[in-house]
């Protein structure tokens, strides 16, 4: 896919969208908030490198993952209803 | 400046640091200074700005920077050639009460030219527990002594009342005073060496090439800002102390040449120790700055002009006093730390040329095990178990992290051998390794962290004690990168052999890992605590970040890491959906496998549900 | 072995990683030099070509020659070209159970870091470790355990230990096994066991155990050295061995001597054993050769330079004696042994000039052209400015002379690619440039020299200062006087550095006993740790033919201060055996240096002192001919004035006219007045304005400064 990089996942397409590296499906416009346009895989992060993540029950591992391709755009370890980070990146 | 002159001048100023440097590690001789490199010396400019900073604990850089200006505020006018200065109040400008900075001003003919200022972690400081980490301190006043500024060294000599008064007030004074006395002397040496090149030189040219110096760093920094995309980054540290939960949020703007680090909507200060002052934060975020972002560029005043901090009065990242700090190094700060090692990596990724510079969190728990008691010959013995400078790499996005590869703080720790540990504390390792699959999955993988396990032996009172002021063992500290998971937390326990013994019970006396040990494995990770009888000590440190999506690693290095014992075949088929037998990749599975994962992932509703 | 094959050569050879160089002598005859290129892998041809040159200069074959050597003396970079090239035998590593990752950990980041410039570790994202020679996937961990006093905990399990030979030599077909215990230094019993399995299941594999190559506390460091020497074990060995052979074949009757990194010898057949000893064999040479040089000038205290195409080097000497490296390694691998201490800087003539890309500021090396395409000036396709082009620019170099004659070099083409790369963009004129980068190579030489001096206490004014090696008779008279050294010396042989100390030494055998004992201690229980080395060392050089007066032991101690990291060796001053007398004298010998290495105020009196090692060095004293003085002629030496021309005068900061000399006319005693440039066949020596060159009656040339 190309276009202009803005992270190690996405890029902004010929049509100043979001898209994703891989495949190239739009997350939404340049210079917006893109995750609300992921898909979302939210569990325990207990487990789920393996045994040693021993975290807390409540500690969750956030995967925003491509809707077109299913790659993994982005993580995030959060406590439930915190907001997601937000990046943005001009140009 | 003619290129030549300023190029010699540039070179010998760092070689002044280095020497002096060294002349601290000879004089002080304490294993923290020596194997750890829990040090820092650096030149300042007349007016306390930072002109050349050495490798050392980087948070201090800037700190001492801050140092020098208060006593420069302080004793204005009342400067003179010879003097020391004493500080480490964190308020004024310290991390925390035992890291102790010597600042020294450098005349020539009678003029202040130039500070020289370093830093060691004292052997004690007063504070209610030994070693200085308080976990039960509730303010700064339970943390040992504190001084805003005071003068050591008068005119080349001693203030003998003000050392008795300084040495009376800490535990093994004897060792206080060697640290002392190795500042006092790197600090000479500075001194010495700078005005050598200054007689040799001139003063005005040298003068102007420290200015040209410092020119340069924030002209090349600027250039490199600008060569950066524009845009605002986040990241998010928890950390967890006694069942209380922590945040240190941070944005990161970039506009032209100009970054703003703005940690508003951090949680409020802690009655615990973690907290960690304005200076502190501002240190924080430049020790994995420098590093990352100007590798190649001098580190001084230059690279400070451009940036901006914004973090809230009363916070955990800018405590009001009389809050408690003695463990900020291992709490706020690491977090300031590791937030800003995120929000400067994303930003990095998001540029074609710079991507090969970002890193995914190392060791971003930092733990701090303490261990005081009598040793085996009956001396007093204090000090810090050396694993935590083992640290663990984050990925990068070309290469793996290392495995026990350190720390981005401090660039050149290390641990000492067993060997060295067990001949000066009265404990018996049962077994050190690197911890598999604690390293975040990922495209590259984050290094693996070191888990090891202690009991005591041959200790004349029955065993010691140790403090453990973890935090990121519910939480992980070291994020992931571009989609790679964040490394797996730490994890502390007692193991309860005694209680095994009396309860019955065979004790195991050489498990080589936790599963394999007899008693009760309690979980601690705040405190302090007895190693005892047979019981156990377990340790595990956190790993490194991952970088991108574990899906696409290549399935031999994913065999490679479980030949040498790095990844689990279970975290290998449920993560990295790789699947061997008979040492070898199989193809087919594999492949069927990561499609399954797939699906798996575009079956997940939208994030906006 | 004193009176060695019967005639009357001594022969030395060593080989470096680019030349061979070979020097012989005889009683009455001047030193005789010979050089060639080195041969990897069989490094044995570039040895005999090297022989075969300086052998013909007394018109002789090389078989003629051997027949009348006594003794042939080797230093070899062989060790260090297998570690450099990989090319070392596919080795396993047995461990304690429990700590099989202490090699790969490297103690944390200290292998990531370990022996980068300031440069390197300032950019730690860039960093890794380099592969480790065992991957953890050919370790096997073994359950045993002994504890810091040396007590057995846990006996050794030798079904596990059998059982893991095994998969290691048949599963993962291993040629080479270390074998590597906790606190095996102290009771080295499990390893020994371990070792006779190896021997009894897998005769053919290379066994090194550490309690053997490195009988020292630090687990990281001695199982690194047990795999360094399990790796390199076979190639050392074969070498030594068919050396050995070549030369008998030759004709040759008298024993083999190898050097070794602390700067003795061995006998071929105990050095085949020790791949690890013949580490950095070369630069030990050198310093070794200057302390011989040293005791021929009355000189104690001197600064030994060795500069030649890739590196600048230096090594010290104080008092008559010589330090040993603390950490030394190989590659970016740690090891431990003794190891005469030199430190390094990548600066040498074929050093790249270069601008920072992001700042622009000029600066020499670490990057090297090498021999290949070597400088500009050379005209065999450097297109990259150079050091040597430098000294072309700033009138050092005579484009006629060079090498004797046997390359012109291209002074035209050096200007106009130093002009075009490095003078232009700074805006100065080709010799303004290149008078700036000499002074930065000169500054740069100066701060390590500084690093490797005052930063340990040393005061560079103390010290005669030799300079050896093809470039650095180019810089020494400005770095020299920066450094206010006493005198310089740039010696006859300086061109055959290490071969020429290969001559001066002598067999040394080490040995140590690790035991932590308080200080003082009784001198009988000092004395008992003692006897056993002292029976072994006999042993050991009767075997070798040296008794009585062609015999030295001395003994030294490590001591400490409590809770101190520091140790220091410190000599048992009269040697042994020890009386409590001695013992109370070397508790004040250890104060007293501590507080010179470590600086004032460092010692630490309020806590009690240690001794942690006991050493022994046991040296069998080679006997060789006395190198002939030559009769001294008036000072005058215009017969050997070849001309005038403009040369970079220091004082002058800029170019200033300069009598040229030709060393091979200039008669030992005359002298020349600088500014003054003395071309030798090889190499070129500058003599600055205000100083003044002496040939002596060995021909070596010393410079006084004003
Ligand atoms: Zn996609």
């Amino acid at each position: 896919m190309s276009g202009t990089r803005i992270s190690a996942t996405l890029v902004i397409d010929e049509n100043r969208a979001i898209a994703c590296a891989a495949c190239g499906y739009a997350l939404g416009p340049a210079g917006g908030p893109w995750k609300d346009a992921a898909r979302l895989d939210e569990r325990p992060m207990q487990g789920a490198g393996g045994a040693p993540y021993s975290n807390a029950e409540r500690v969750l591992l956030r995967r925003f993952l491509c809707p077109g391709c299913g790659a993994l755009l982005d993580t995030e370890c959060a406590l439930a209803g915190d907001p997601f980070l937000t990046d943005i990146v001009k140009v | 400046m003619d290129p030549i002159t300023f190029s010699i001048i540039r070179h010998r100023l760092f070689r002044v640091i280095d020497e002096a440097v060294i002349t601290l590690k000879h004089v002080s001789g304490s294993a923290i200074t020596n194997e750890g490199h829990d040090l820092m010396v650096s030149l300042y400019r007349a007016d306390g700005s930072l002109l050349m900073g050495g490798v050392g604990f980087l948070h201090h850089l800037t700190s001492a920077a801050e140092a020098c200006k208060a006593v420069i505020r302080r004793f204005e006018g009342d400067i003179g050639e010879g003097d020391v200065f004493l500080t480490n109040c964190p308020y004024t400008a310290a991390l925390h009460t035992s890291d102790i900075y010597l600042v020294a001003p450098i005349h020539h003919e009678g003029r202040l030219v130039a500070w020289s200022a370093c830093f060691v972690h004292v052997y004690d400081i007063g504070a209610m527990v030994p070693g200085g980490f308080s976990p039960e301190s509730r303010d700064i006043f339970t943390e040992g002594f504190s001084s805003p500024g005071i003068r050591l060294v008068e005119g080349g000599t001693m203030r003998r009342d003000v050392m008795d008064t300084l040495l009376n007030m800490v535990r093994a004074p004897e060792m206080v005073a060697l640290d002392l006395s190795s500042m006092i002397a790197a600090n000479n040496v500075a001194r010495e060496r700078m005005v050598a090149l200054i007689e040799k030189y001139g003063a005005d040219p040298v003068d102007r090439a420290c200015a040209a110096l410092v020119d340069q760093s924030e002209t090349l920094f600027r250039k490199r800002l600008r060569e950066l995309p524009d845009g605002r980054w986040e990241s998010r540290q928890y950390f967890d102390i006694e069942g209380e939960t922590c945040k240190v949020l941070l944005a990161m703007t970039k506009e032209g040449d100009a970054l703003t680090f703005d940690f508003t909507g951090s949680s409020p200060q802690s009655h615990h120790g973690i907290n960690c002052t304005y200076w502190a934060s501002w240190g924080g975020f430049f020790a994995p700055l420098f590093p990352l972002l100007c590798y190649d560029i001098t580190w001084n005043d230059g690279v400070l002009r451009p940036i901006r901090m914004i973090a809230p009065e009363g916070s955990v990242v800018n405590c009001t006093r009389p809050a408690p700090v003695s463990l900020a190094t291992v709490g706020a700060i690491q977090s300031v730390n590791n937030a800003a090692c995120t929000c400067i990596a994303k930003m990095l990724s998001a540029s074609e040329s710079y991507a090969k510079e970002a890193t995914a969190v190392w060791h971003g728990s930092h733990f701090a095990i303490f261990m005081f008691g009598l040793n085996q010959r009956r001396q007093e013995a204090i000090g810090i178990l050396t694993e935590t400078f083992g640290g663990a790499g984050g990925a990068r996005t070309w290469a793996d992290g290392i495995d026990v590869g350190g720390e981005i703080p401090n660039p050149i720790g290390r641990m000492a051998n067993v060997e060295t540990t067990e001949a000066t504390f009265p404990v018996r390792y049962l077994f050190r390794r690197a911890t598999p699959d604690t390293g975040g999955p990922g495209r590259w993988r984050g290094g693996n962290g070191i888990e090891f396990a202690l009991v005591q032996h041959d200790s004349p009172e029955g065993g010691i004690n140790y403090v453990v002021s973890g935090k990121g063992t519910e939480f992980s500290m070291s994020e992931g990168l571009g989609g790679g998971y964040a490394g797996a937390p730490c994890a502390y326990r007692w193991v309860h052999n005694n209680a095994a013994r009396e309860a019955g019970r065979n004790v195991n006396p050489y498990p080589t890992s936790l599963d394999a040990m007899t008693g009760e494995a309690e979980t601690i990770s705040w405190g302090v605590f007895p190693l005892k009888g047979e019981d156990a000590l377990y340790v595990r440190s956190d790993g490194g970040g991952g970088f991108g999506d574990p899906l696409e690693r290549e399935p031999a290095r994913v065999l490679a890491d479980i030949e040498a014992g790095m990844v689990s075949e279970g975290v290998a088929a449920s993560v990295y959906g790789v699947v061997t037998a008979a040492g070898a990749v199989d193809e087919t599975a594999t492949r069927e496998r990561r499609k399954a994962l797939r699906e798996a992932r575009l079956a997940t509703p939208m994030a906006a549900e | 072995m004193s009176a060695g094959g019967g005639g009357r050569y001594v022969v030395a050879t060593d080989v470096g990683g680019t030349c061979t160089d070979a020097v012989l002598f005889a009683a009455g005859e001047p030193v005789r030099l010979g050089k060639a290129l080195s041969t990897p892998p069989d490094f044995a041809d570039g040895v005999l070509a090297a022989v075969a040159v300086a052998a013909d200069s007394i018109g002789l074959g090389t078989d003629a020659l051997l027949a009348e050597t006594a003794l042939f003396v080797h230093g070899s970079t062989v060790v260090d070209n297998t570690l450099l090239t990989r090319s070392g035998a596919k080795t396993g590593l047995i461990a304690t159970e429990g700590f099989e990752d202490t090699l790969t950990m490297t103690r944390g980041a200290y292998g990531r870091w370990a022996g980068l410039t300031e440069d390197g570790i300032k950019h730690p994202v860039a960093t890794d470790r380099a592969p480790p020679l065992v991957p953890g996937a050919r370790t096997r961990g073994v359950p045993e355990r002994v504890d810091y006093k040396g007590a057995v905990l846990r006996p050794l399990d030798e079904d596990a230990a059998r059982e893991a030979i095994r998969a290691l030599v048949d599963d993962a077909g291993v040629d080479a096994l270390a074998v590597a215990f906790l606190w095996s230094f102290y009771n080295d019993g499990h390893e020994r066991r371990v070792g006779e399995l190896i021997r009894e299941i897998a005769p053919s594999v290379y066994v090194t155990l550490s309690s053997e190559i490195a009988p020292v506390p630090g687990e990281y460091e001695r199982t690194s050295t047990a795999v360094i020497n399990a790796y390199a074990g076979r190639i050392a060995r074969d070498y030594v061995t068919s050396l050995q052979g070549l030369l008998r074949g030759r004709g040759y009757g008298g024993p083999l001597l190898v050097m070794q990194g602390y700067g003795g010898l061995l006998p071929a057949d105990e050095a085949a054993g020790r791949a690890v000893g013949m580490l950095e064999c070369g630069p030990a040479a050198g310093v070794i050769g200057s302390r011989h040089l040293g005791r021929l000038m009355e000189d104690e205290d001197i600064i030994a330079c060795d500069m030649g195409g890739t590196t600048f080097k230096v090594g010290v000497i104080q008092g008559g004696a010589i330090d040993y490296a603390r950490e030394p390694m190989v590659d970016r691998y740690h090891y431990v042994a003794p190891k005469i201490e030199v430190v390094s800087i990548g600066a040498g003539g074929g050093s790249i000039v270069a601008l920072d890309p992001a700042s622009g500021v000029p600066g020499v090396g670490p990057a090297s052209a090498g021999a290949r395409p070597g400088p500009v000036c050379y005209g065999l396709g450097g297109e990259e400015p150079t050091l040597t082009d430098v000294m072309l620019l700033v009138g050092y170099m005579d484009p006629g002379t060079f090498l004797g004659g046997t390359i012109t070099l291209d002074a035209e083409a050096a200007r106009r690619v130093f002009a075009e790369k490095i003078a232009a963009p700074l805006g100065m004129s080709a010799e303004e440039a290149a008078i700036g980068i000499y002074r930065i190579a000169a500054a740069q030489i100066t701060d390590l020299i500084h690093e490797i001096t005052v930063e340990r206490g040393l005061d560079p004014r103390d010290f005669v200062l030799h300079a050896f090696g093809g470039s650095c008779g180019l810089l020494c008279g400005v770095f020299g006087a920066e450094l206010g050294v006493k005198r310089i010396v740039v010696p006859y042989t300086a061109s055959v550095n290490a071969a020429f100390g290969l001559l001066s030494a002598d067999i040394v055998h080490e040995y140590s006993v690790t035991k932590t004992l308080p200080a003082p201690s009784p001198a009988d229980e000092i004395n008992a740790i003692y006897a056993p080395m002292l029976e072994r060392a006999r042993d050991q050089l009767a075997a070798e033919g040296f008794a009585g007066d062609a015999t030295a032991l001395d003994w030294s101690v490590d001591l400490r201060y409590g809770r101190q990291v520091h140790e220091v060796t410190t000599q048992v001053a009269g040697g042994g055996p020890m009386t409590d007398d001695g013992v109370a004298r070397l508790v004040a010998d250890f104060e007293a240096l501590y507080e010179r290495k470590f600086g004032k105020g460092s010692a630490y009196r309020a806590a009690s002192m240690e001794m942690t090692m006991f050493r022994l060095s046991a040296r069998g004293l080679v006997e060789r001919p006395r190198i002939e003085r030559a009769a001294l002629a008036d000072a005058d030496p215009a017969p050997a004035h070849i001309g005038r021309r403009e040369i970079f005068v220091e004082a002058a900061q800029g170019l200033a006219p300069a009598d040229i000399y030709d060393f091979e006319r200039l008669a030992p005693g005359n002298v020349v007045a600088g500014p003054a440039v003395i071309h030798t066949p090889i190499t070129t020596i500058v003599v600055q304005a205000g100083q003044s060159g002496r040939m002596d009656a060995y021909r070596n040339v010393i410079v006084e400064l004003d």
